[in-house]
């Protein structure tokens, strides 16, 4: 028994959970559970502060790499066998519905959670300083997103995957100058075809993969270093407390001086960046506030996580992710359509092929990433800033109806036909 | 709180590895277990031998599939279908019953799908019998099956299927490739019909369609041709059988069946009683044929044909460009040709042609060839709808010599033209004439006007 014991010791090397000092250490010593604090304020465990969707989201990716990492097993990544192996999944391979409807369910979702976090943000007015940049980052972890899931499109090779990826590298194409070049280089052709599902497959596989894990962590490692999340708006009001301890933002109190009295006193890295002894960190009020993250933050995430995870269950168990016939170059389907999430975008092009395909979604991506250093309002009250929430509110919706649009109301040609009138002949 | 929050994470937890269960038993009961499991107790019911009864009861259930590359296909259906080849089960209920008559398409070699239609791949009875949603090719119905055999005998007769040959003969007699394209050859006005089969695998809406365009297909520009129910059946089939798919070399040698009856009409096109007689009726220049396949082995009459010169040097007989399918026909015709037979060939002979004869015969071969009459018919009439266009109607040719020079006609021929309007306000008119030279040779473009000038009718001077 002892053994045992001594084994478990020898792995966790920590107090009992029953002490503060094992509680700490937990986290401490634990290189998976450290990007935590060892206590977090009460505030940032709110849900309708946060709503969890940046939780929500990782654990969105976490199913993704584990589902991915499975399916890739059964897949090969040319045409036709890409189908053929579509088809197994569905009537070979055991639990491979499943398995393929919890990696597309996972896909969509996370595309939209990563945008209604994005607004959650924006609207708490958390994109401020010190944040600004953690914003930026924020941006491409949307915009991968978007990659990660316009390049999987492809992959199953059906009617639908094709065309929405022929449309979808269409609209890149009206980029003036470099647009023709850039799809080229995506497709490795002119059209949509066997060199294309391979690039696709590997940028789906491995590259932005890797890139989002590297943003992801330079993600995670500033909210942390930023203290936390934002404060919740409506802690606002009350007194501002002790500030906060903000490693890398410039220290608001004088830095640090050599005094006779600290002369023969040694200093910590930590105090030396901080600018202040570490024991005067924290005040008492805060302490008051703030809670061992074991168990009250955990057992919070680990809440949000079963629910993403059963959520994702509940619809592969009920819906199967869709599959058309095989992809077939000499066959339009009219309409074509892009993904839905760039069924906005294709509604523009709709309108205007320069204006809709190039300068706006490029203003937009531009407006997105500058929003932190355009908006100079030092305050993140509601009340304060009501032209950036109308302006947000606006950009929001304005997206939504386009999306809507696209996906709902479009018909044979692109003609406007709503969605409860039935086209005839238009399948023919 | 804390409880509360504790114990949603537990609950959530169970549910969660509830789902995992109820996912695999989803996957862990499919139908076709059921399926398998029926068929051994069905095997099992006749089998005296108690220790082998249990053996078949205990078989483990599997997929069984049949892996045909040189089709491009894998085939499922034995999964539940397994007694397709097992002769005892000639009476069984479906889905295990024998299939009888299957003769040299074994299904090892040829699957299921090739004929029946259907998803191969699909291992549950909806998917599998293609009755869902995306997929192209559903089982056929037992009137449309023989369709099938057109995929792999793409010329020829096919034994038993008199309807593949009359549809391929109307195809190419009625005008079809003026308007559409097949395997690259044809106009432009319909649609290709290259792979028709395999994208409108519909035989109802087809057969419907054939016999009135209108009525399945709005607004269609189609000529209704007023075929009989028998020749919209015969089309049917013929669209049915036309699927680009690349086949294996396997599959695709047997384009042709090498049967008598073909080997009969390859007597006649290549005229070989202008030289050989039957039983000493016909020319004398060569050998009698009565009995020939039976003086010389199949290999020697085979090297005959290929290359005369070699089996007898100074052979005055012209090596013919047959394929091996279709000398394997001629043999089979030789083997049972009569007297009586070339008499019969001989007397549809008609006189020897001039070369001015041969050319304005070939004209009109290219007029039926490559669809021309298809609008300005047969015996060069016109008179196919065309609303909105002058007339109404697709013009007659019997009289276009009254209004164009020959050179004009070729010039038309060759560019091809809107048709002048009715109501220069109305709608475009369906037809028009479409611009033949990317198809054409020059040779055949005044050919065919050759044979339009051999055709024209003079129009009394004073009608009015």
């Amino acid at each position: 028994m002892n053994l045992f014991r001594e084994i478990w010791q020898s792995i966790v090397r920590r107090d009992p959970l029953s002490t503060d000092k094992g509680k700490s250490e937990l986290v401490f010593l634990n290189v998976w559970l450290h990007i935590h604090p060892a206590k977090v304020k009460k505030e940032h465990m709110k849900f309708r502060h946060s709503f969890y969707l940046g939780f929500v989201t990782f654990f969105l990716f976490l199913i993704l790499v584990t589902t991915g990492i499975v399916l890739m097993v059964y897949y090969r990544p040319f045409p036709p066998q890409a189908y053929q192996d579509m088809k197994d999944l569905e009537f070979v391979v055991f639990m491979g519905p499943f398995l393929r409807g919890m990696h597309r369910w996972a896909a969509h979702g996370m595309v939209v959670c990563v945008f209604l976090h994005m607004c959650r943000v924006f609207y708490t007015g958390s994109y401020k300083k010190p944040r600004q940049f953690n914003w930026v980052i924020g941006v491409f972890l949307l915009l991968l997103t978007l990659g990660l899931s316009f390049t999987g499109y492809l992959l199953p090779w059906d009617q639908l995957a094709y065309w929405a990826i022929t449309v979808g590298s269409n609209i890149g194409s009206y980029a003036p100058l470099v647009g023709g070049q850039l799809r080229e280089w995506l497709l490795g052709g002119h059209t949509v075809g066997e060199a294309a599902l391979v690039r696709f497959y590997v940028l789906h596989v491995a590259v932005l993969p890797a890139a989002m894990i590297l943003f992801t962590i330079v993600h995670f490692w500033r909210v942390r270093k930023d203290g936390g999340l934002s404060r919740p708006i409506w802690k606002l009001a009350a007194p501002k407390p002790a500030p906060l301890v903000t490693i890398g933002a410039p220290a608001e109190v004088a830095p640090l001086k050599a005094s006779a009295a600290s002369s023969t006193k040694t200093y910590g890295l930590m105090e030396v960046v901080t600018g202040k002894p570490i024991f005067e960190t924290i005040s008492p009020e805060e302490e008051e506030d703030t809670v061992f993250s074991y168990p009250y933050a955990f057992v919070r995430e680990a809440v949000a996580l079963m629910i993403t995870v059963t959520g994702i269950m509940m619809m592969s168990l009920f819906f199967h992710a869709p599959l058309e016939e095989l992809a077939n170059p000499a066959k339009t389907p009219n309409p074509a359509k892009a993904p839905w999430y760039f069924l906005g975008l294709q509604e523009l092009v709709s309108h205007s092929a320069m204006l809709g395909g190039v300068v706006a979604p490029a203003l937009m991506v531009i407006a997105l990433l500058a929003i932190p250093y355009i908006d100079r309002n030092p305050s993140r009250r509601p009340s304060d800033r009501k032209w950036a929430i109308w302006l947000f509110t606006l950009f929001v919706v304005i997206n939504l109806v386009l999306i809507v649009v696209g996906t709902f109301f479009r018909g044979p040609g692109w003609a406007l036909v709503p969605p409860w009138v039935h086209v005839v002949g238009g399948a023919e | 709180m804390e409880r509360r929050l504790q114990q949603t994470f537990f609950a959530l937890s169970l549910l969660a590895l509830a789902l995992i269960v109820a996912a695999a038993w989803q996957a862990n009961t499919p139908s076709w277990k059921t399926y398998q499991h029926n068929y051994h107790q069905l095997e099992a019911q006749g089998e005296p031998n108690a220790i082998t009864k249990a053996a078949v009861l205990a078989t483990p259930p599997e997929i069984h599939q049949f892996m045909l590359t040189g089709l491009q296909r894998v085939d499922r259906c034995t999964t539940c279908h397994l007694g397709v080849e097992d002769p005892t089960m000639k009476n069984a209920p479906e889905p295990f019953r024998y299939h009888a008559n299957l003769g040299p398409h074994i299904p090892s070699k040829f699957g299921c799908t090739i004929c029946h239609g259907g998803q191969g791949l699909a291992t549950d009875v909806n998917g599998a019998h293609g009755k869902v949603d995306f997929w192209p090719n559903p089982l056929l119905s037992k009137d449309y099956i023989r369709a099938s055999c057109g995929r792999c005998h793409k010329e020829g007769e096919v034994p038993d299927v008199p309807e593949l040959t009359e549809g391929r003969h109307l195809f190419e007699t009625q005008g079809c490739r003026g308007c559409h394209k097949l395997n690259g050859v044809g106009g432009s006005i319909g649609p290709d019909l290259t792979g028709e089969g395999a994208n409108r695998r519909a035989p109802d809406w087809l057969e419907r369609h054939f016999l009135t365009p209108s009525a399945v297909s709005t607004g269609s520009a189609m000529p209704n041709f007023h075929f009989t129910k028998e020749q919209a059946r015969a089309l049917t089939y013929y669209m049915l059988s036309l699927t680009s798919e690349e086949m294996g070399s396997y599959y695709s040698s047997v384009r042709l069946i090498p049967g008598p009856e073909y080997g009969r009409q390859l007597f006649v096109e290549k005229n070989c009683i202008a030289c050989h007689n039957i039983g000493g009726v016909g020319a004398k220049t060569g050998p009698d044929l009565a009995g020939v396949t039976k003086a010389h082995s199949a290999e020697w009459l085979d090297e005959q044909l290929v290359n005369p010169e070699l089996v007898y040097p100074g052979s005055s007989m012209p090596a013919y460009d047959l394929e091996a399918n279709a000398r394997k026909a001629l043999l089979a015709f030789l083997s049972t040709a009569t007297a009586e037979d070339a008499q019969l060939i001989l007397s549809r002979k008609t006189r020897a042609l001039t070369p001015e004869d041969v050319a304005i015969e070939a004209g009109r071969q290219d007029f039926a060839r490559f669809g021309c009459v298809g609008c300005h018919g047969t015996e060069l009439q016109g008179g196919v709808p065309n609303p909105n266009a002058q007339g109404g109607e697709v013009p007659s040719l019997l009289h276009v010599s009254d209004d164009y020079t020959k050179d004009e006609v070729i010039a038309l021929i060759r560019n091809g033209r809107a048709p002048p309007l009715d109501d220069a306000k109305g709608p475009t008119p369906p037809l028009y004439m479409p611009a033949w030279k990317t198809v054409l040779s020059d040779e055949d473009i005044h050919r065919i006007a050759d044979y339009l000038w051999s055709k024209q009718q003079k129009k009394a001077k004073d009608a009015w």
